[in-house]
């Protein structure tokens, strides 16, 4: 009998977080769907006949949030190879070299971690105009990789941490050098870890807003600030076309993610039970 | 082919000076702006009305769009650098203070040496919230008058055949109005946001109060401002006003007007077409605006100053070609121009834009709209602490509203803790 009240409260548990994590997806998809007059009718309506209007809009209107789609589809994956190459080298380093330099580097990581972004783009932003980087998908691939390449360290280093330290040896007496080692050696067998990393800055700079609208103007204009637009037209919001665009903006991202979720799993468990 | 130094010398000059050349050669103009001020100037029953300019100058536009808080972020930030690639950019009335001001060019030289046609045709009321510290810093393109919007069907079924005539029977048709409506979703009297100051300075000014005028003067009128907010407070307690009027958005305002939960709003009279249209509203063609009216109690002769929002056309001070941005500014701000984004769905900022033929035949509350305009003005003047004076004052409004504190408390209290941010 507990045992059954357990369960069911375990049950009714998943199923409230399934539903606080979904509904709002649930809400965004079917809306886009919707017509317009109905997306928001009280009481709601649940059965509705389709309507792919809202995306032809968004097509017909909007013809600039598929270019910044574009943008921010650069721009993510320029930030995901600089994060993962340098969060690779780094827990590298930190995995199998001891010194107070790299102690005080590893302070430094977390500091960096700590700081919020909106502080940095004060000074940032005259020297990205000083620099001619403004409006560049370099410059916020460069940004988001920064503020992403502490915590990937971290996970790769936990992962290096479990590579036994004779695969090194092996590899140096066979002549190899530390970067052959790094990238021939622990790189592949390290696969897991990069994915994991590259998860994070992928959903991170695939949404990510703040620098995006700090940093560019035109030529590397991301999606969400599109999104924000679409939300902020003070002729009246279309939300039809808002939901459609909401759809077209989640798809990749939740599809990326689902069909990764086990290395992000493994990102965020890498080292837990070392001890 | 031989290549010496010369010839390496001379071709490294040659492509450091290409882009520069290529820039010679196409004058651009960039412009910072929300999507809606590009799309009422190239887009529309009136066509492309930047393309004459753009002919006559050689120039191309570049136009940047934001939504409106990092737009304005924006453009303060490219004004304090040395140098911006902008040239024009799109200025909100509520940051035209003295310190945004410094950093835009003044243009009353402008104005003097290569005037804007008939330019006192533009409403005074915004002409003068863009004289910031006795200058002249952006010219007024675009405004957003508020009225207030009813749904005729809501109120016939209540037996109600004209909208009110007073603030007071305003009052009193939105008690009447709500409840349930037979089988259809309950109806509020009024849905109003709580979360922007102008409304109740509208309230106020029914009673002819106000909150901060345009001399900064705080609360000219108290018993004005205690009798409005006293007003909020009864629509709240006959539930007349949402019970989540604490919590009502901007958006949610159009939304319940647009489903028929609620039978007055007031509103940008722009909106007057989105509120009609039968994809989007179930009681279209049945929503009309008035000009929100005064109450009996006012002094005689009191008309309703209604709330309004405006956008204009400022010249950083650091843009690299001035010249080219000013005749933009003058083109664009031109009766013509103003007629024409006006038919493009503008808020035309000209009064004699809504006498045009044309234009009026096309725009059922063109009357309306423009004798609100006439005495219209802004919800209170900018200044640097704007900002946290109206989060004081909202939030001084709803706890009056919600019940915590008495409407005569709520202004007292508004009086002490505003007074000190105001410009001495």
């Amino acid at each position: 009998m507990r045992r059954n009240a357990i369960w069911a409260g375990k049950l009714l548990a998943v199923a409230a977080i399934l539903v606080w994590s979904l509904a709002p997806i649930a809400l965004i998809l079917s809306s886009s769907f919707k017509p317009e007059r109905d997306i928001f009718a009280f009481p709601p309506r649940f059965s509705f006949v389709p309507t792919l209007d809202h995306y032809a809009a968004l097509w017909a209107r909007w013809p600039d949030f598929f270019v910044a789609l574009g943008n921010s589809f650069i721009v993510t994956v320029l930030a995901t190879l600089i994060a993962v190459a340098a969060s690779l080298c780094a827990g590298y380093a930190y995995s199998r070299f001891r010194n107070s330099w790299l102690e005080a580097s590893a302070f430094g990581l977390i500091v960096v971690r700590l700081i919020p972004p909106i502080v940095c783009t004060l000074p940032l932003f005259p020297a990205a105009n000083a620099l001619g980087l403004q409006d560049t998908h370099l410059w916020l691939a460069v940004l988001y990789a920064t503020f992403f390449v502490s915590l990937g360290t971290f996970v790769m280093r936990s992962f290096i941490d479990q590579i036994p330290r004779e695969l090194d040896e092996a590899a140096a007496i066979d002549g190899a050098g530390r970067f052959a080692t790094l990238f021939r050696i622990i790189a592949p067998v390290a696969a897991q870890g990069m994915l994991a990393v590259a998860v994070f800055v992928i959903v991170f700079a695939w949404n990510e807003f703040l620098f995006a609208f700090i940093f560019t103007s035109t030529r590397a204009k991301t999606a969400p600030l599109v999104l924000a637009e679409i939300v902020g037209n003070f002729d009246g919001v279309e939300w039809g076309v808002l939901f459609a665009a909401a759809t077209v903006q989640l798809a990749p991202v939740l599809i990326f993610v689902w069909v990764m979720q086990k290395y992000l799993v493994a990102g965020l468990t890498a080292g837990a039970t070392k001890g | 082919m031989n290549t010496n130094r010369r010839t390496l010398l001379t071709g490294a000059a040659a492509l450091l000076a290409a882009p520069g050349l290529a820039r010679a050669q196409a004058r651009r103009l960039d412009i910072l702006s929300h999507r809606v001020h590009q799309a009422v100037l190239t887009q529309g029953a009136a066509g492309d009305l930047t393309e004459p300019w753009r002919r006559s100058n050689g120039a191309e536009l570049a136009w940047t769009t934001a939504d409106i808080g990092p737009m304005q972020d924006r453009l303060l930030r490219e004004a304090s650098l040395p140098q911006t690639d902008f040239g024009v950019g799109y200025l909100l009335n509520s940051r035209a203070t003295p310190q945004v001001g410094a950093l835009l060019e003044p243009l009353d030289g402008l104005l003097q040496s290569d005037p804007i046609a008939r330019y006192d045709d533009i409403a005074p009321g915004l002409r003068q919230a863009m004289q910031v510290g006795g200058r002249t810093i952006a010219i007024p393109v675009r405004h957003a008058t508020n009225g207030l919007f009813y749904n005729a069907a809501l109120l016939e079924e209540r037996g109600i055949t004209a909208p009110p005539a007073s603030f007071e029977e305003f009052l009193d048709q939105c008690r009447r109005v709500s409840g349930r409506r037979g089988e259809g979703p309950p109806v509020v009297g009024l849905v109003m946001t709580a979360a922007l100051a102008s409304y109740p300075v509208i309230f106020a000014r029914a009673f002819a109060g106000d909150f901060i005028t345009e001399d900064f003067r705080l609360l000219p009128n108290r018993d004005a401002m205690v009798s409005g907010i006293a007003a909020i407070r009864g629509l709240f307690e006959a539930n007349a006003l949402p019970r989540t009027y604490a919590t009502i958005t901007n958006e949610d305002q159009v939304t319940w007007l647009l489903q028929g939960r609620a039978a007055f709003a007031i509103l940008p009279f722009a909106r007057h077409a989105q509120l009609n249209r039968p994809d989007q509203s179930r009681f279209a063609g049945r929503i009309n605006a008035i000009e929100v009216p005064v109450s009996t109690t006012a002094p005689a002769g009191t008309r309703m100053a209604t709330a309004v929002e405006f956008w204009s056309l400022s010249l950083p001070r650091n843009a690299r070609d001035k010249a080219l941005g000013w005749s933009f500014i003058r083109e664009m701000s031109s009766p013509e121009v103003t007629l024409g984004s006006a038919r493009n769905g503008n808020g035309p900022v000209r009064v004699s834009t809504y006498a045009e033929p044309a234009f009026a035949a096309s725009t059922p509350l063109a009357a309306v709209e423009a004798a609100a305009l006439s005495r219209a003005r802004i919800p209170f003047p900018a200044f640097p602490e704007a900002s946290r004076a109206e989060a004081i004052f909202v939030e001084e409004v709803q706890s009056a509203v919600l019940g915590r504190k008495t409407p005569a408390q709520a202004v007292a209290d508004t009086a002490s803790r505003v007074q000190p941010l105001l410009p001495t």
